[in-house]
This record gives C-alpha cells, structure tokens and sequence, in this order.
C-alpha cells in the first residue's frame, strides 16, 4: 500500500495504482443480485460487515416521512430465525456490536465483530433480509423510541431546526424537502402494512451492496454468502425516484424563532449530484472556504473581522442535486446581516480572482491525508468502498479521487464558484431570539 | 439534520474507557506490538513505536497542566493549552496555520481534568516540517496578547452557547455537584465570570507552573525508522527545562463522599425533556479490579442489550438511549447511569430506572449473561487500538495512569477470569445502592414534584454563571 501511494505522491502513473487496488478489494455478485466487495486486512483479529441498502428517506412521500429511518430501527425487532431482541442478543453474545444510520440517499447497517463470529453475522443478516417480522407491539414501543430520538436532537442542537427548515424551503418538490427523522405526526401514524409494504419494495437482496473488511478469506466470505444469502429471492427493482427540483429562480428565506445567545446562520445553494463532472471541483472549493484556519471563511470571519464565533461548509455526496451548506455562528453582539454579508464578499473574490496556486495544492495535500486516514481502519475502509460504490457507481471511484481531485485546476474552480453561488440559487436561514425587529 | 444513527450513544461514548476486546474461540489474542521507551535527562519521557501499514505519523503528548490547576481561575488551563497555539518564538500563529494546513496535518492542543494533550498527525514525508512546530508549541510559546483577546470572546459565546444543550454540560454540573470543594469538581472550560476576567499573563504563569518535560511524557507513532526518530527527539526536546514553581498534588486530597442521598436540579425553560444522571462515587484508573467492572458494567449500562437501555428503550420506548459509566481518574471517580425522555415521562423513567438498580444488587447475574458479557468486551476491543493515533494515545495514557502493555496483553484472561461469584462481590463493592446522587436537567416547573421523591433538592437555572 505504501509503495502504491508513494508513486501517486509523484504525480504519475493512476491507471497502475487504480489497477492494482482493484486487485486488492475482490468482488462478486450472488445469483440474487446482491454485490459482495471485500478488502482482506489483518491487522486486527477483527472484521465487519457494512450492508448498504439503496433507500433514504427520498424514497419516501407525505404520510410516510420517516419511515425509511423507522424501519431501519425495526430491522432489529424480529425475524423468523431470531425472534424480538435476538438479533442483537445473538450478536453480542459472540462478541459482535452493531449500529445503522439513514441518510437522504441510504440505509446503512454496520456489524462489527471478532472474525470468528463471521457465519452467525450472516445468519442474523440473512434471517432479517429474508423474513423480517413485523410484530405490532415493537411497532408501538419503537415509535416511542423514534419520538424520543427526534426530541433530543431538536432539545441539544439549534442546527437541527434551522436546517430542517432550510430544505424545506430549498426543495418544494424534491423529497429532499422533508427530514430524515419526519414529521411527528406520520411517526405517530404510520401503519405496519405501510411498513411492510416498504419491506418488500426495498429491502431485497439486489438493492443491497455489502462491504466486507478485516482480518477475512474471500473465500470463506464467497462460501457463506452462497450459504445464507443466495437463497433469498431477488425482487423487481423499486421504481426509481421521479421528482425533480425545477430550478430555484429567486433567494429565498427562512427565519425561526428560538432563544439563542446570538444569531445562527445557514446559506444553502443547488448543487449536482456525485456524479456531476463537477463534483470534485465543488469538494476543494468546500474545502478553500472551510477546511482549517487558513481557509477563507475562518480565516476572514472568525479570526480577522471577528463576526463570527465560527463558520463552516459542506458538500458531500448525493444520489440527488442536493445544497452546498455555508453555516456560522455570530459572534456577541454581530448582526446576522453582517455575517451574511463577509460571507458573500468571499464568494465574490472566488468568482471574480479565483483561487491561488498555493491554496490548490494545499487542498489536494489535504485530500491525500484524507484518503490515507480513511483506510487507516477497516471501519474506514468499508465505509467508504461502499459510499463510492452507491454513489459515484464504482468502489474503483475511491481510489481514483487522489487522481480527479489533482486534475482539478483553479479555473474549474473559479467556474463552479460562478455557476452555483448565486443569489437566485440560493436559500437563507436565520435562528434567532427576537424575530420581530 | 441528515444523517440519524441507530445508537447514538455508541457514537459519543467513545471517550468513556468502558467499551470492548477479542473473543474466546479467537487464537490470535491482541499484543501491544513493539515500542522504545526511553527518559531524556531532563524528565521528558519518550515512547516509539514504528507502524508502516500507511504513510502517516500520529504524535500525543501529555503534560501534568489540567483544569485541577486552574485556582480560583476556572478555565485556565484550557485557555492556556490552546494558546500553545498563538505563535511561539519561531513561528507566528498565521504561519503555524498555513505551513500545517498545506501539507493536511492537524495539530490539537486541549486541556482536560488532570492534563493538558498535544496531538499531531501528518504525513510521514513532512516529519521535518512538522516535528519542529510541534517542538516550539510545546516548549516556546509566546502567549501573543492579540490572540489571546480574540479567543477569549470566543470562548465566552462558545460557554452560553454549550448551555443550550444539556447533553454538552450535564458532565460539568454532575462533576461540581459530586466533587464538591475538591480539584475534580473544577469545570474544564470555565465560565464566563471567571474567563472574563483573565489576562495573557495569567496563561503565562500557568504556562510556567505547569508545563515542563518533568511529569510528561511524548508518544510517535507511525511509518518512520526509530533509531532516527530517536535522534530527532532528543535533539528537539533535550534542552527543555521547567522554570516555574513544583507543582502541588492538589488532587491527591480526599474526596468528601456525599454521606445521604442528594437531588441537583437545573431549570431549563424551554426544556422538551428532561436529561439526567443518577450515580455516586466510581473507582480510581489503577482499581486493580478495572477489567472485572468493565465487564459487569456492560451487562448493566454499557451495550445495546444493557439491561437499563433494554428495559427504558427496547421494552418501554421512553427513551431513545441509556447507559451507564465509570469515569476514573488518577485519585477517584464518579459512576453515573445517564438517559433522557419526554418531560411528561420524567417519572416513570427515573422509577424504571431506579427498579434496574435494584435488581442488579438482587439477582445479579447467570452464567449465559456473564459468557455474554466477556465476550463482547473481549470482541470489541482490538479496534480501540487499531491507528497510530489510538496507539500514540494508549501509550501516553499508560504513562499518566501507570499501568503497562500487561493491561492490553492480558485484558483477555483478565476478562476470562472473571467467575460469577465475584462478578457478585464487584456489584455490591462497587455500584451505588443507596445515597444516591440525582442531577436533572429540565422544566424546574413541572418536574420539581418528581425531583423532591429522591433527597433534598438544590435548584439551579442553567443560565445562571457556572455549574
């Protein structure tokens, strides 16, 4: 791996390192249709298992928001094998841990376990996929749950409501709209036929990707998902997502009230989805703004103008054009418009002068170390094989970033910065305590 | 917000030092692979430890200058641990910056209760670029007057804004209200009365106090050649010398144990649930029974299938998460079982609660929970040691708390020697029963009925200074 990365330092030779990783992750896909990618590591007696499925809650509509986040909760509530509580009972008992998350885009479940827990993983995992059992008390006691899990973001974080709010008014037709976690009352009212009818849509094995790495054999992972997965029948594909966000034509805003020691703010512009021909120009300029105290925004805003306590941006891969984020806090006593304003000024030096050389290469340095300390662990690794997998349509994408993040130049830049930052692009979110001034 | 994880706590928990470690049917146990350790003249001690999987060095340093220094000063030693930042004698702040974030290293500089941390990791190619920043950051900063007034008025809003949020300063009131009189009560970030009122000067004196090779300790680990690397630190670190006052052990006084059972309650206005801590008083790091706590504790609060997150999340859904930890220290620790729920559900879920308690001393445990338990301690652990900068980290905390690699390399018959009868004797010796400790954080209003059910209540607003 050294060797490889060492000759990429360099500035030569992609296609021979792209080459040889796809040597190093080995890939086979079930009769069924699910895709298996493993990365053989044994630095650690350990392995894990990441199971990607491609639904979000963009796969959702009004009455069912949220039920892509629900679901993944009561994918540990009982199968046929395992009854209630056994998944995870079984699983720690032979010494695994476990958790999901649901974004947008996916549905992710992520095992984590010494290797020779390997075989009962896939019995768990199979057991669920094939014949999940939707039992109406753990329903009930799990939307208690969900409740309480939504009541304690919006308690421990202002973010929560202001970006919220944010893509609500961002996206008008686009699922994007709503949230992840949804609205309480369809929470509270969803039914288990609405539940199962998801479960026969979504959860088969060929809308599923699985990512393998650690201390493993390719084939023993081969043999046991022949044995526990191949069996479960393949569906019909899910329809795919339709809606699409007409473009925005003028600035939108949004204020809410909620007492606060000073103002929070948050900018939201359109931008593509991860397979845009833009998308690694778009990643260096998030990372010119925000990365580090010299970039831009840090370096203008919080430590020479001292407007804001601090400022952030993101842009990270999406199925869907989804926004470029710019955020920040005010400092005490700085009105919101001003913050708002240093934050245009900087985009404006970025469309008319560019970037520099030196911020370029800086960026593309941070990039590297970046991919480093995502296959530094094998957490790191299967998370992002399979991120690149779903979302740039190839594991082999994850080693060719270093390769399309150094061919970016500062006139791809300067051009990204023109064509999304503008007025009409964007949407504007404001929490603060007094909203009537 | 647009990512939600199933257990959030499996994701925040990562500091508390309960998790997991290798299983039985596993041959190949987990060994803390090869390291030097060496002392320079001066006091300063070094560990070396060579990792050549990717390109990257992780450095962490630990000095004896934490936030129990602080005085009457509360927050010092986090502002002064930061400032090592400011520029030092070579080096302006802006060019710290622009020289580290061109070629993607990070530098970390924090206090915490006990110590101050330096981290670092870059890419093993700018070894030479880096290792004399982090040299002069340690051992020459300057304490420039301009940045220090412009962190300050950061740390202030950054102090209100940390109230919005129970989860982020609950460990804060808990800590004060256990603690008492004593140095581990002292807050890590201060508050806004006393930073208000500190000058440069003040992080130059603590800075000279406390900082110094004597008490510290340096760990590099990564892709380099250590006889190299043996050279380079001795000629960076050699001539390092402490030029203020010895330090007192300040936190070697006795803890006041509360003697009877005692409610905290912290008003937030516009609370929609309530948070809280029930606990007492933990264990020491050097316990010699560490690994058999952490084994019954993940029966109890520190997993998924933890009898407190099954009975308030899984059976009851009043809560999205709870658990329970030790949080040892060099001379003492706390013990606190932590969860949140709806405000309206407040009682029935400090009751349940206190039911899962009680039935930890009652019926304790059978030999399936138990096999259970050592497993999944023994399966989760290799990953907490899997980077160089876990590694980097182990070895500085085997330093400041005096255990060896023997803690790693026999974690796993340590754990497999623990037998049901004293997994009984370690409930009764060392989770709390009776005069229990209560902090609520919620709407004053409508929970002080339910508060007043567990011991005298003292009241406190969350926006009042401190904790």
């Amino acid at each position: 791996m050294k060797k490889l990365l060492s000759i990429l330092l360099m500035g030569c030779c992609i296609p021979v390192f792209a080459q040889t990783k796809a040597d190093d992750i080995k890939s086979f896909t079930l009769n069924n249709g699910m895709k298996f990618l493993v990365a053989e590591d044994n630095s650690i007696p350990n392995a894990n298992m990441y199971l990607f499925y491609k639904v979000g809650s963009r796969n959702e509509h009004p009455g069912i928001t949220g039920l892509s986040h629900f679901f993944e909760h009561m994918m540990f509530n009982g199968a046929k094998k395992y009854g209630p509580k056994m998944f995870d009972q079984s699983m720690e008992f032979n010494g695994g841990a476990n958790n999901a998350y649901t974004t947008q885009n996916v549905t992710v479940y992520t095992d984590w376990f010494p290797v020779n827990a390997m075989e009962t993983i896939f019995d768990l995992e199979s057991d669920r996929i094939a014949s999940l059992n939707i039992d109406p008390k753990m329903v009930e006691s799990e939307r208690g749950v969900v409740l309480s899990e939504r009541s304690t973001g919006l308690e421990n974080s202002p973010w929560n409501m202001l970006s919220d709010a944010l893509n609500a008014s961002a996206f008008q037709e686009h699922p994007y709209h709503w949230t992840v976690i949804g609205y309480e009352t369809d929470i509270k009212n969803w039914t288990k036929e609405d539940l199962e009818k998801y479960f026969r849509t979504y959860y088969a094995p060929n809308n599923c990707v699985v990512v393998i790495s650690g201390n493993v054999k390719v084939d023993e992972v081969k043999r046991m998902a022949e044995k526990y997965m191949a069996p479960i029948p393949a569906n019909s594909p899910p329809k795919p997502v339709h809606l699409v966000e007409p473009p925005q034509t003028g600035e939108r805003r949004v204020t809410i009230q909620k007492e606060v020691p000073s103002p929070y703010l948050m900018i939201g512009y359109h931008t593509p989805e991860a397979t845009n021909k833009d998308y690694y120009s778009l990643s260096i300029l998030n990372a010119v703004l925000s990365s580090g105290n010299s970039s831009r925004l840090y370096s203008e805003l919080v430590d020479k103008k001292q407007l804001a306590n601090m400022v952030g941006s993101d842009f990270n891969e999406s199925f869907d054009p989804n926004l470029f984020n710019i955020y920040a806090i005010a400092a005490k006593g700085v009105k919101e418009v001003d913050i708002e304003s240093a934050i245009y000024a900087e985009i404006d030096k970025i469309k008319k002068d560019g970037i520099t050389e030196n911020e370029l290469q800086k960026i593309k340095n941070q990039k590297l170390i970046e991919f480093y300390a995502q296959i530094e662990t094998i957490n790191g690794k299967s998370n992002n094989i399979g991120t690149y997998e779903l979302f740039f349509g190839d594991y082999r994408k994850m080693f060719d970033a270093p390769a399309e993040y150094s061919k970016v130049s500062i006139e791809d830049v300067k051009r990204v910065a023109s064509q999304y930052f503008n007025k009409s692009n964007r949407t504007v979110g404001i929490l603060k305590s007094k909203v009537e001034e | 917000m647009k990512k939600l994880v199933r257990n959030i706590s499996a994701v925040l928990i990562a500091l508390v030092l309960f998790s997991p470690a290798i299983a039985q049917k596993i041959p190949l146990a987990f060994k803390v692979p090869v390291y030097e350790k060496f002392t320079l003249p001066n006091g300063l001690t070094v560990y070396l430890m060579e990792q050549h999987e990717v390109p990257l060095i992780s450095v962490s340093a630990i000095v004896p200058a934490g936030a129990i220094y602080d005085a009457e000063k509360s927050g010092l030693a986090s502002l002064t641990a930061a400032g090592l930042q400011y520029g030092t004698k070579s080096y302006s702040k802006i060019k710290i910056e622009e020289d580290l974030d061109f070629i993607g290293a990070d530098l970390n500089t924090y206090a915490s209760k006990e110590s101050a941390t330096i981290t670092s990791k870059f890419a093993a190619k700018d070894a030479e670029k880096v290792l004399p920043i982090l040299k002069e950051v340690l051992v020459d900063p300057v304490f420039d007057k301009d940045e220090f007034e412009k962190e300050r008025k950061r740390v202030l809003s950054n102090l209100e804004q940390a109230k919005l949020s129970p989860r982020n300063v609950i460990n804060a009131y808990w800590d004060k209200f256990i603690y008492g009189s004593h140095v581990y009560a002292n807050p890590v970030n201060g508050s806004p009365a006393t930073v208000g009122k500190f000058s440069v000067d003040d992080l130059k004196t603590f800075y000279k106090n406390n900082y110094g090779p004597q008490g510290s300790a340096i760990a590099i680990v990564g892709d380099f050649n250590t006889k190299v690397m043996k050279a380079r630190i001795i000629s960076l670190f050699g001539a390092w010398k402490r030029t203020g006052l010895p330090q007192s052990n300040l936190a070697a006084q006795a803890v006041s144990v509360p003697q009877t059972a005692r409610v905290l309650l912290v008003n937030k206005e516009d609370a929609r649930e309530t948070t809280f801590l029930i606990g007492g008083m933990g264990i020491r790091r050097d316990n010699p029974d560490f690994v058999a706590i952490e084994v019954v504790n993940t029966v109890f609060g520190g997993r998924f299938t933890s009898w407190l997150n099954d009975e308030l999340r899984v059976n009851s859904g009043l809560t999205y998460g709870a658990r329970s930890s030790f949080s040892p220290l060099k001379n003492s620790g706390t013990f606190s079982i932590s969860t949140f729920t709806a405000v309206k559900t407040t009682l029935p879920t400090v009751e349940k609660t206190l039911h899962v308690l009680d039935s930890l001393h009652a019926t304790g445990f059978n030999e399936k929970t138990l096999a259970s338990a050592k497993n999944y301690v023994k399966g989760q652990f290799p990953p907490r040691y899997e980077t160089a900068g876990q590694l980097a980290g182990l070895l500085t905390q085997m330093f400041w708390y005096g255990f060896n690699e023997s803690f790693i390399n026999n974690f796993q018959s340590n754990v497999d020697g623990l037998t049901l009868a004293r997994s009984k004797e370690i409930i009764t010796k060392y989770f709390p029963k009776d005069k229990l400790q209560f902090l609520l954080i919620g709407k004053s209003e409508d929970i002080k009925g339910i508060a007043a059910k567990y011991g005298p209540v003292t009241e406190k607003d969350i926006k009042a200074d401190g904790f």
